[in-house]
Parts: C-alpha cells; sequence; structure tokens
C-alpha cells in the first residue's frame, strides 16, 4: 500500500549521505583537534561532552533535515519553501544541540510542528504517504522520544507524571493513525481499494484488446462450466479455502495449477459464492507465482491484474486485517504481498465488469445478503 | 531488590525509548485489528494480545530506565524473538520485508536495541 514515490527516491540516498558526511565530519573535527586547531579542538570537545542520548538526538535530526532538503526539487510552491525551512531548522538545531543549553525546547516544537504538518497535508491529500515520508517520521519520532527524556522535571507532580508517560505513546499513535487516514483517503490511481495494487496500463482498449477480452471470458466460462458442482472441482484437485465469517466469497484453488499462465483450461482457483441454496460458482481466479510478476492481459486495461499487500494475514484460518503505516501488525499474523491475480466474474458483474478486481458489492449482496 | 544502578545509563535509556516506539505501534496495531475483530473472531484473540503486549513493553521501558535486570532479560527475550520472526518471515516469498520501513521497524530498530541491551549490561559490568 505504501511504496516509494519516484520524486522520493533521491532523499533515500540523501539520508546515507548525511550519514557518511556526518561521521566524516567528525573524524575530521578530532583529526583536526589532534593537530591542535582551536576551533576544531572547542567543537570536539563540546560534542566529547554531550550525552549519547543528545548525540543520537541531533544525529536524527541532521538525517531528518538531510532527507527534508532532498525532497526539495520533487515539491513545488509552499511545500517546497517548509522543505527548505524544516530541513535547514533541523540541520541548524542538530549543530546548536552541541553549544547551546536552549536548544532541547526548539528541537521538540520543531519535531512536533513537522510531524503534525505531515499529517495535516497527507490528510487534506497535498501530499501521498510513501515509505520515504513515513520513514523520515519514524526517524522525527524517536529524536522526539530522545528528547522528551532529555527533560529533568523539577516539579513532579501526577498530573505531569501522566503526561511523561503518555505524551509520545499518544503521538506515535496519532502520527500512525493520520498518515493511514490520509493514505485511506486519498489512494492513488493504481490502487483500486485499501490493500489492492493495480498493474499499470494504459487508459483505453483497443479493439483488438476489446475482442482478446471476450475470447478470455468466453474460454473461462465455457472451461469451467463443468465445476458447477463444487464436488466437481475438489474430483479435479480442487481444494476449498477455508470459510470466513467476513468473506462470503470462498475461492478453491488447485496447486497442481500453480505454473499455468491465463490458461482458461488451467485455472490456479475457482470463486464460489456462499448463498442461501449453497455455493454459487460465480468466476474463477487466475495468478502468477511471485509477487511482482505480473500477467498477461490480453485486453489492456480490461483484464488489468492486481496483488494484495499490506495485509496483516494470521495463519490461524482467513483472518486479516490493514498493516499499518509503521508496517505492524498484530501479535500472530504477518504482512503478505499476494502474487498478482486476474479475476474472472462468469456472472453478471454490474457496473464492475467481468474482470474487476472485486465482485460489485450490489451484486455481492444479492446473491449472498450480504455487503 | 535485583538492580543495577549502572543498567541506567545512556544505552539503556535509548533501548526505553526505542522500545516505546516499537511498543506504540504495537499498540496501534492492536487498536486497528478491532474492527476486523467485529467480523473476524480470530481477531478478536490477537488484537486484545497485542494490546496486552504493548502494555507490557511499555512497562519493561519504563522498568529498563529504572535499571531492573528482569526487564533487561525480558527485552532481550523479545527482541531476539522479534529479530527470529522477521529473520524467518523475510525468506519466505510473502512480501514481509518489503522497503525501508520495514527494514528499520522489524530489523533496525530490534537489533539496535539489542546492541543498546549488550552495551548497558557490559556498562553495568564495567561498573561493578
Amino acid at each position: 500500500m505504501y511504496d516509494i514515490a519516484t520524486d522520493h527516491a533521491a532523499a533515500l540516498s540523501a539520508a546515507l549521505i548525511t550519514l557518511v558526511f556526518g561521521v566524516a565530519f567528525v573524524l575530521g573535527l578530532r583529526f583536526l583537534a589532534a593537530r591542535h586547531v582551536a576551533w576544531a579542538a572547542r567543537t570536539t570537545q563540546a560534542y566529547g561532552a554531550a550525552t549519547s542520548i543528545t548525540k543520537l538526538a541531533a544525529a536524527l535530526m541532521l538525517l531528518s533535515g538531510g532527507i527534508h532538503l532532498a525532497l526539495v526539487p520533487g515539491h513545488e510552491g509552499i511545500t517546497g519553501v517548509l522543505f527548505i525551512v524544516d530541513g535547514l531548522g533541523f540541520i541548524g538545531l542538530a549543530i546548536a544541540a552541541f553549544f547551546t543549553t536552549w536548544w532541547r525546547r526548539p528541537a521538540v516544537l520543531w519535531l512536533v510542528a513537522t510531524i503534525l504538518a505531515y499529517i495535516v497535508w497527507v490528510i487534506a491529500g497535498w501530499e501521498s504517504p510513501d515509505q520515504v515520508g513515513i520513514a523520515c517520521k519514524l526517524i522525527e519520532l524517536v529524536a522526539l522520544g530522545l528528547l522528551m527524556r532529555l527533560a529533568n522535571p523539577t516539579r513532579r507532580t501526577w498530573p505531569r507524571r501522566i503526561w511523561r508517560a503518555t505524551a509520545f505513546p499518544l503521538m506515535a499513535c496519532v502520527t500512525t493513525l493520520g498518515i493511514w487516514v490520509g493514505g485511506l483517503a486519498h489512494p492513488d490511481a493504481l490502487h483500486a481499494h485499501a490493500g489492492a495494487l493495480l498493474q499499470p496500463v494504459a487508459d483505453v482498449a483497443t479493439a483488438e484488446q476489446q475482442v482478446a477480452a471476450a475470447r478470455l471470458l468466453a474460454d473461462t466460462r465455457a472451461s469451467i462450466a463443468r465445476y458447477q458442482d463444487p464436488a466437481a472441482a475438489i474430483a479435479a484437485g480442487f481444494k476449498p479455502g477455508a470459510v470466513s465469517s467476513a468473506d462470503p466469497l470462498r475461492h478453491f484453488e488447485n496447486a497442481a495449477n500453480a505454473n499455468a499462465i491465463l490458461d482458461p483450461t488451467r485455472p490456479q482457483a475457482l470463486v464460489y459464492a456462499q448463498t442461501t441454496h449453497g455455493l454459487q460458482l460465480i468466476g474463477a481466479m487466475y495468478q502468477m507465482k511471485r509477487a511482482g510478476q505480473w500477467g498477461p492481459d490480453p485486453g489492456g486495461p480490461l483484464t488489468q491484474w492486481h496483488q494484495h499487500e499490506g495485509i496483516c494475514f494470521s495463519p490461524f484460518g482467513i483472518e486479516f486485517s490493514f498493516e499499518t503505516p509503521f508496517w505492524t501488525c498484530p501479535v500472530g499474523s504477518t504482512s503478505i504481498t499476494t502474487p498478482p491475480m486476474l479475476h474472472v466474474w462468469i456472472i453478471d458483474n454490474g457496473k464492475e465488469g467481468p474482470f474487476a478486481a472485486d465482485l460489485d458489492k450490489a451484486v455481492q449482496r444479492q446473491l449472498t445478503g450480504r455487503s | 531488590m535485583n538492580r543495577t544502578a549502572s543498567i541506567n545509563n545512556g544505552a539503556a535509556e535509548i533501548a526505553s525509548v526505542l522500545v516505546v516506539v516499537q511498543a506504540s505501534f504495537s499498540l496501534v496495531a492492536g487498536l486497528s485489528a478491532i474492527p476486523f475483530a467485529v467480523v473476524e473472531p480470530g481477531f478478536r484473540v490477537l488484537a486484545l494480545l497485542t494490546i496486552l503486549i504493548a502494555a507490557a513493553m511499555f512497562w519493561l521501558a519504563r522498568n529498563l530506565r529504572r535499571g531492573r535486570r528482569w526487564a533487561w532479560r525480558w527485552l532481550v527475550t523479545l527482541e531476539v524473538l522479534s529479530l527470529a520472526m522477521t529473520a524467518l518471515l523475510s525468506l519466505l516469498p510473502i512480501g514481509a520485508i518489503r522497503g525501508p520501513v520495514p527494514v528499520l521497524v522489524n530489523l533496525l530498530i530490534p537489533l539496535s536495541i539489542l546492541v543498546l541491551l549488550a552495551a548497558a549490561k557490559s556498562d553495568a559490568r564495567r561498573a561493578a
């Protein structure tokens, strides 16, 4: 669900360069200090006197500053200007950590403002949450947590203690939920719904592609007609998937067909709807072997494959939820990305069409009584 | 009291912050499973278990800062288990680790915590 935006990829290199530069700078300072260069000796002394928490917090702010500056070329207008201000601010505060006594509070405010601004931008749809942005927020959250540990409260009253204990987890939760809401509210063009990534295709199907799509539908319908009775499918080697109270559709998979590629005579799975009269065959599912390996799409945009990603899957039956933007799942489940799949619905699938990633909600309600 | 004052040093402080970060993410993962738990009975148990583990991690982080050795031991066990699970999942072709965020959250943070816990322990030994 969260990929790396093309214009953000440079920030990953910038992060590595910033780290290498930081280490080289410290080593260079030590080298000069050993040769009695006065300013280098003073700086090395200030660096050496800082606590390990201060050093790490400064390094993380420096990293975030470098990432923000590297992102400027891909962001126009106010966002680009704010990235410059933010990046320079972080670098300034990282340096101030070693030479001033007042840096901590401005740094906390700067980090909180940056994280909240990102959440606002993402929820408003001005920025798409991607892995670079989320990784940057993770770095800032850790820096914030470190700075909050540096606080030395003089008055240990209960409200202050409770605030100190809950402020950081609250910030981490708000950040996670904010990014999540933004990502779900503004999915990019290739996300059919939360968790389904569509194969990139052309906008319009050619006449040949329309004919090929119609042929695939007809061939699939003719081929799987013999499996109207689930018992016939089981006899042919299709294994019924687990029953899920959340999903009224059941997939019967056939491992023997794993190597077939878009072969109507050997689909990887059959899809049945759990109706009040029993199981009703409603379509077939073709599936590739590996994630990211898109299958052939004879119908162009009409036969667009999709893969499910960012799903927390539990091996204890068909149980799933969505992973958080920080790639965490409930205990006992794990994030999975499925190999690409193409559904061919042999029943009238309403406005969604015969190759849609999902069964039309109205059709599903009519068939199963559930949406 | 089972306590070593010198465990309460910079390395332990940083490790406790990282554990709080992990616990916060676990808390959100547990809370986020609740809507799915309405229709997926199995997720009721997983959601509750995740929230309880998150709460336990907050508690362990607090006690690590206070220099408790049992907290140190529990955290080492948890992080080793977490790393082993991540290593196992990354070997499977399920796309569990894909991109910088899962690498940071599931590999780098647990590894950093283990290194910091080891550093805290060796500092404690040196001080003793």
